[in-house]
């Protein structure tokens, strides 16, 4: 145990899930907190608003998410300071990168993804490791239940390869309606087998008139 | 190697669907050592008789192994017993077969699926020293088994007919095996009704 840091570490699990459309952006988690075979309790967000167009989800371990969306709400309360501005969704991107590369020895243990708009206005996903490699996706999902939900999600939504020559647009073709809908149902499946994804699911859709949240019930065993 | 490793060493993925008087079983083609393709045409499927089929995922040479044990135990039952042997019955022999070998088992978790009385489909998956696992809807086995789930949980309705169930198992495996690096190149499906049989093969992404 001296040896080794696993002590300093815990997994409370959780599911992550955004997706990004042409105008809108869908990011999503569920609310229950456990460790081992316990649940700590039914209803811990695990999604935070960062900036006016950005939010992020994020699972792992509760005390590395609490600490490093304090770190990151300091940063961007300075950049507002610096700037007069809020940060745009790519910006706080790479903020996410620098400051989960930051511990790169001693690492933030959190898998989150962050979703938002940019400044065009279109949807914008970017999913990360805990150590901070990070890219733009159409879609992703982390976490505990993220096994079960990406081939899903595959299925439903195809992303182009990010080899292909000219760039294609990684968002989904899908509509607002349709991908809060596409969210609920993979949240419902995972919920079926992963014993760390339930109780409820919070859902925070991001388009140009603003941010929305709504919450489903999941099963609670 | 570490011992739960073996079951990882050729990589597979197996699903089986019950649908209304007819199941769905699939599996991938795909044979490596470990990260190496050696073989992009491989049987995990293998048949009992006509309505009674067997999937053996994991360890490749104990799958062709004991799919000739359970074709031998089956031929001396058909000799004993003038007939097919039922799902059912056939579950609890490969069950007994695999326990007979608690203590150094066959690295294979086996799916079975077949049509008993009445063509009442039945499916049946378990672990390697043979405790059973009935479902009614379907079961999964394989280094693809946790994508297997997840799809299979999306999109699996009950009372499907033939051709509704292929494009769901297809659907199921092939974006399954698309986030596995283990199982893949393409897939096996075969649809049994009580009158006929229709094997299919998918292509799929080769990589």
């Amino acid at each position: 145990m001296a040896l080794s840091r696993n002590w300093m570490y815990e997994n409370n699990g959780g599911t992550c899930v955004a997706i990004a459309g042409s105008d809108y952006c869908v990011i999503a988690a569920d609310t229950r907190l456990s460790v081992g075979y316990s649940i700590y309790t039914r209803d811990y967000s695990k999604i935070c608003k960062l900036a006016d167009k950005c939010v992020m989800a994020s699972s792992g371990f509760q005390g590395d998410l609490k600490a490093l969306q304090k770190n990151l709400a300091a940063k961007h309360l300075i950049y507002q300071h610096q700037h007069s501005k809020q940060m745009s969704c790519p910006a706080m991107a790479q903020l996410l990168s620098n400051t989960l590369y930051y511990k790169r020895f001693f690492p933030y243990y959190t898998f989150n993804i962050l979703g938002g708009l940019d400044s065009d206005g279109k949807g914008c996903v970017y999913t990360y490791d805990a150590v901070g490699s990070y890219e733009r996706v159409g879609y992703s999902a982390q976490g505990s239940g993220a096994g079960l939900i990406i081939p899903v999600l595959d299925n439903q939504l195809k992303s182009p390869s990010p080899l292909l020559l000219p760039a294609k647009d990684a968002v989904t073709p899908l509509s607002e309606v349709e991908a809060v809908d596409l969210v609920k149902d993979v949240f419902a499946s995972a919920t079926e087998r992963d014993i760390y994804t339930g109780d409820k699911v919070e859902i925070v859709v991001i388009n140009a008139s603003g941010i929305r949240q709504e919450l489903m019930e999941l099963r609670k065993d | 190697m570490l011992p739960w490793q073996i079951f990882e060493y050729n990589g597979s993925a197996l699903v089986a669907m019950v649908g209304k008087n007819c199941f769905a079983i699939a599996s991938d083609r795909r044979l490596g050592v470990n990260l190496q393709t050696v073989a992009t045409d491989f049987q995990r499927i293998f048949k009992i008789h006509d309505k009674l089929y067997v999937g053996l995922s994991g360890l490749a040479t104990d799958a062709q192994t004991l799919y000739q044990r359970l074709i031998f135990r089956h031929k001396l039952y058909q000799l004993r017993e003038e007939r097919d042997i039922k799902p059912e019955t056939f579950a609890s022999l490969v069950s007994a077969l695999l326990y007979e070998k608690r203590f150094g088992p066959y690295f294979c978790q086996p799916v079975i699926a077949g049509l008993g009385d009445d063509d009442v489909p039945f499916i049946c998956t378990m672990d390697c020293i043979g405790a059973k696992e009935l479902a009614k809807d379907f079961v999964v086995s394989g280094t693809a088994s946790e994508s297997l789930y997840g799809v299979c949980e999306s999109m699996y309705k009950p009372n499907m007919d033939p051709e509704e169930q292929f494009e769901t198992i297809s659907q199921a495996l092939l974006s399954s095996v698309d986030r596995d690096c283990l199982s893949g190149w393409g897939g096996h499906v075969l649809l049994v009704t009580p009158s006929e049989v229709q094997e299919r093969t998918l292509k799929g992404r080769m990589d």
